[in-house]
């Protein structure tokens, strides 16, 4: 009996006009996301393999590693970011690297190019938790109050049909039906990935699963919630009306509310704060530099240009590294401060978001894309480490360290001696290939899992809840 | 008959269990919004002054004409209560000094990327998807559900003709649905002038024409939802057609037509053009240094001899070409920076051309271009930045120029009695602070009401349009409609 109620929910489904209509137009959607998508990776890979390039002709038009005070590093694109945004074009890309100091971020792609920001991308976070939701609601919310409209229910229970087999065997149909069809738009537009080029890891692979799991989970939570709303109401106008107030509330209610109570209840210095303080701290200390640079004195002037060079260089570096050390450890301790506020905002605002399944769904998807909010963070950490070789190298050159503002050089021309071999002299051309690269390294496939496991946790825990609902109101809804 | 018509429609709408739902979903989501928006503005606005008060208190602080800078910020606007628009996307300030282009950075989002996962929801936001959509409920039915309840058929043995009815229809259910929805509205405005935001003249001309706009997005959506009905004898199938109507109008539309103008128009990346500018400047400088050498690696017999006014001759001539030089590396940033915005605007003007398809992208961008909050505010403050930057630098340049303070370092050696040489380093940095009363301030671009309201008349014109169209094609339809 389970399987006939099964073959039949999923046969009245697939055969009504509603499913065709919203399954024609999520499955367009999807196959338009993926295809948009990869000609979007391509781009924006293309976009940073012209600012790399243009970065690195800089550095070659250059005469010797003293003349390199800073390079630029990128946020490559991943082919993950360009199905699921995220945070990716809201956080800066690009970061200046010194050798030492402060590390920030610059140029995200919706400041860039705000046209972008009027619209946003579509991506398949967008189509989950928009139209997929939708979907489902259009699926489920007539499932038992419709069949009582149209007497068919009371048909059904004519039979010896107890009431537990008949809900389960709706739910698991209309979950079959849903499932099945939104797969098969999936495949096709996962196809498109490799025929256009994107290849992905596997790891990506996997994350990518992962990412459309949570999406069908879901879209399963929409539909448990529109059967337990069905088998509560006995008019499907009141229920889909009542679904689609839930819908809307929480699409863009809760997760709102939710970041602006966070918001005032939890106070985080302002980043317009921080840089004040860096900035009179660094005022201060520019001072402390200038008396030890006037105290700076040089007793055998005629011992030539480059002992001198050595020995002032010698000492700009001693007033540098103070200087920095107390400006690294200011910075870190303010930077530290903020972030723990920010955490517990955060946390704040996604406990409460997360009454929400559409918090959830954003959340577990962002982490598994590596798009969520600590990309950020992630992206300076990396380029602080990227810092720290790249000074080492400099040093390694150079023997000095970048930084500072201030160097002296000297050059044989200025010894004023006639006849002097600038060859001699002439420091040997660079080979910007020596610089160590930036290499990004995303997020592992374990750290990803490992973040959006709650989530995920979460949307099934929503699908037994609703489901366990639509059961319980099943069992004392009147079917005449 | 046609006020009995629209009579019978209002009651319909009224009475309907739906609509007590849908307008308590409304006016709590358009209070929230206004709300929301209020206690924003009033948050960013004493951030804006925290701000200017630590920029003038950085700016008292510096020692130096030489290495003098400042920032700018961007300054808050009562509209953006109602359209926050691109308020949360674009940079906050920009540095403003002689050895940097202006650049708007850190925008809010990227600052706190917790408010770029779930955004914030302004009232506009709330009229292009949840007003609409609603407009969408209660009209999908309008003609269809009459005929399956057999009443289309009741009316119609009166004699009615079908375009009266048709347009009490529409007259009914507009009335049924913007009457209500302007209570909570009202609402709002009343808590915005308790709250003491600060609206002048302009500012309410402006927020009337974004209340005109919205309610002819509203009209759009409801004759379209007639129409559809008019089109189709089940309001199950006039259901789902509009449901997929609005989601292709109101969300696929927008965003296709912005994508497709980024893979047509391809423009270089800000990360290229610096790096261009950054290569520029080095070859520059290089040049500069190295023409330094050799002025200063004259032959003995030939080397000026170094008293007080040769020294300063030397100073002032190199002093004159480190600006040459700076000169031209300004030139060509601005060179590369206005080409770039001159590509950017062409990929813009054919987004904002493609996007127009569809009526909410005009709603869209008529609302940001009436609260000052569309893609223009970057180069109003982009411009009126580079011309604050252009006074700072004149000003800075003058003040070196009587004080003889260049910002650099100056190195000496001196020879004691004892026949010994020394060096010693120094500058001619002021160590007090400096007198910045007179040093030109910022004053953030106002938008007029001409600015404003000007590039709206073609999204008005266009909403305009889609209405007349829609009510057109349903009136055709309706016509040849077998109301039996």
């Amino acid at each position: 009996m389970f399987k006939i109620i099964v073959e039949k929910e999923i046969r009245d489904l697939i055969g009504s006009t509603k499913f065709i209509l919203t399954f024609a137009a999520c499955a367009f959607l999807i196959i338009i996301t993926f295809y948009v998508g990869a000609a979007r990776f391509k781009l924006d890979k293309s976009y940073f393999e012209a600012s790399r390039a243009e970065n690195l002709r800089t550095t070659e038009s250059l005469k010797d590693w003293n003349e390199l005070d800073e390079t630029r590093i990128f946020l490559p694109p991943r082919p993950l970011e360009s199905l699921v945004s995220g945070v990716s074009n809201d956080i800066g890309r690009t970061a200046i690297i010194r050798g030492r100091g402060d590390i920030t971020t610059e140029d995200s792609r919706y400041n860039e190019d705000p046209i972008f920001a009027i619209f946003r991308f579509l991506d398949l976070e967008f189509i989950f938790k928009v139209l997929l939701s939708l979907f489902a609601v259009l699926l489920g919310y007539d499932s038992i109050s419709g069949e009582k409209e149209r007497g068919t229910l009371r048909l059904s229970f004519a039979n010896a049909v107890p009431r537990q087999t008949y809900i389960i065997g709706k739910l698991a149909g209309s979950f079959a039906a849903l499932t099945v069809s939104i797969l098969i738009a999936i495949a096709i537009g996962v196809l498109i990935l490799p025929m256009m080029g994107i290849s992905l890891t596997a790891d990506e692979w996997i994350k990518l699963s992962l990412i459309i799991m949570a999406g069908l989970l879901y879209a399963g939570v929409f539909l448990t919630l529109s059967i337990f709303i069905s088998s509560l109401t006995c008019r499907t106008a009141n229920s889909f009306l009542i679904l689609l107030v839930i819908w809307v509330m929480c699409i863009h209610i809760i997760p709102g509310v939710s970041v602006l109570m966070a918001g005032r209840s939890v106070d985080v210095p302002s980043s317009d704060e921080i840089m004040h303080k860096k900035s009179s701290l660094s005022a201060q200390l520019l001072n402390e530099f200038d008396e030890g640079m006037r105290s700076f004195t040089y007793n055998n002037p005629d011992s030539g240009p480059e002992a001198l060079s050595k020995s002032l260089n010698s000492h700009l570096d001693s007033l540098n590294e103070v200087r920095d050390t107390k400006l690294q450890s200011f910075s870190a301790r303010l930077e530290e401060d903020r972030n723990n506020r920010q955490k517990l905002q955060e946390r704040f605002a996604f406990s409460l978001a997360r009454l929400s399944p559409v918090t959830s769904l954003t959340l577990a998807t962002s982490y598994l894309a590596g798009t969520s909010l600590g990309l950020k963070n992630y992206f300076t950490d990396e380029a602080r480490n990227y810092q720290t070789q790249f000074g080492d190298f400099i040093k390694e050159k150079t023997g000095r360290n970048l930084g500072g503002g201030l160097k002296l050089r000297t050059s044989s021309t200025c010894s004023g001696d006639a006849g002097s071999n600038d060859d001699e002299d002439k420091p040997a051309e660079i080979d910007p290939g020596e610089l160590p690269n930036f290499n990004y390294s995303d997020y592992s496939l374990s750290e990803s899992i490992h973040a959006a496991a709650t989530d995920i946790g979460i949307l099934m825990f929503f699908n037994l809840i609703f489901f366990a609902g639509a059961c319980v109101a099943f069992t004392r809804y009147d079917v005449r | 008959m046609f006020f009995t018509l629209i009579q019978k429609e209002l009651r319909t709408i009224i009475l309907s269990p739906k609509f007590v739902g849908t307008f308590a979903v409304c006016s709590i989501l358009i209070l929230l919004s206004v709300v929301a928006g209020i206690r924003e503005y009033k948050t960013m606005e004493s951030r804006y002054a925290a701000n200017s008060g630590l920029v003038e208190q950085e700016l008292r602080q510096q020692t130096s004409w030489g290495r003098m800078s400042t920032k700018i910020y961007r300054a808050p606007d009562p509209m953006q209560i109602f359209v926050s628009g691109l308020d949360y996307d674009i940079g906050r300030w920009s540095y403003v000094a002689n050895n940097r282009g202006v650049k708007l950075n850190n925008s809010a989002y990227s600052d706190e990327p917790i408010y770029a996962i779930f955004r914030f929801i302004d009232l506009a936001f709330i009229v292009q998807f949840i007003l609409t959509l609603f407009a969408i409920m209660f009209t999908f039915n309008a003609v269809s559900g009459e005929r399956e309840d057999g009443t289309l058929r009741l009316v119609f043995s009166n004699s009615v003709s079908k375009a009266r009815y048709l347009i009490a229809k529409c007259i009914g259910s507009w009335l049924g649905l913007v009457i209500p929805i302007c209570i909570p509205i009202l609402l709002g405005i009343l808590l915005i002038l308790i709250l003491g935001v600060p609206l002048t003249i302009e500012h309410w001309i402006r927020i009337s024409l974004f209340f005109i706009l919205s309610l002819l997005l509203f009209t759009c959506f409801i004759v379209m939802g007639v129409f559809i009905s008019s089109l189709t004898r089940r309001s199950a199938v006039s259901f789902l057609t509009s449901l997929v109507a609005w989601v292709i109008l109101v969300m696929i539309i927008p965003r296709a037509g912005v994508m497709a103008a980024g893979n047509i128009i391809r423009i270089p990346r800000v990360a290229e053009i610096e790096s261009l500018i950054s290569g520029f400047s080095q070859e520059r400088w290089e040049e500069f240094y190295a023409g330094m050498d050799q002025r200063l690696s004259m032959d003995q017999s030939g080397r000026p001899e170094f008293d007080d006014d040769k020294l300063w001759a030397l100073m002032q001539m190199e002093d004159s070409l480190r600006q040459g030089i700076e000169q031209e590396i300004n030139q060509y940033d601005s060179r590369l920076r206005e080409d770039l915005r001159q590509r950017k605007g062409a990929q813009e003007a054919l987004a904002m051309t493609l996007s127009r398809i569809s009526p909410a992208s005009a709603f869209q961008l008529g609302a940001m271009s009436l609260a000052g909050t569309d893609i223009k505010m970057k180069l109003r403050y982009e411009e009126a930045t580079n011309e604050y930057r252009n006074r700072f630098c004149q000003f800075i340049d003058q003040k070196q120029k009587e004080t003889g303070d260049v910002g650099g370092i100056m190195m000496a050696i001196s020879i004691d009695d004892t026949g010994e040489s020394h060096m010693s380093i120094g500058g001619n940095r002021s160590k007090d602070q400096l007198d910045v009363s007179a040093v030109p301030r910022f004053s953030p671009p106002v938008i007029s009401l001409a600015e404003a309201v000007t590039p709206v008349v073609i999204d008005f014109g266009l909403l305009i349009l889609f209405t007349f169209l829609l009510f057109a094609g349903a009136f055709v339809s309706f016509l040849r409609y077998d109301v039996r």
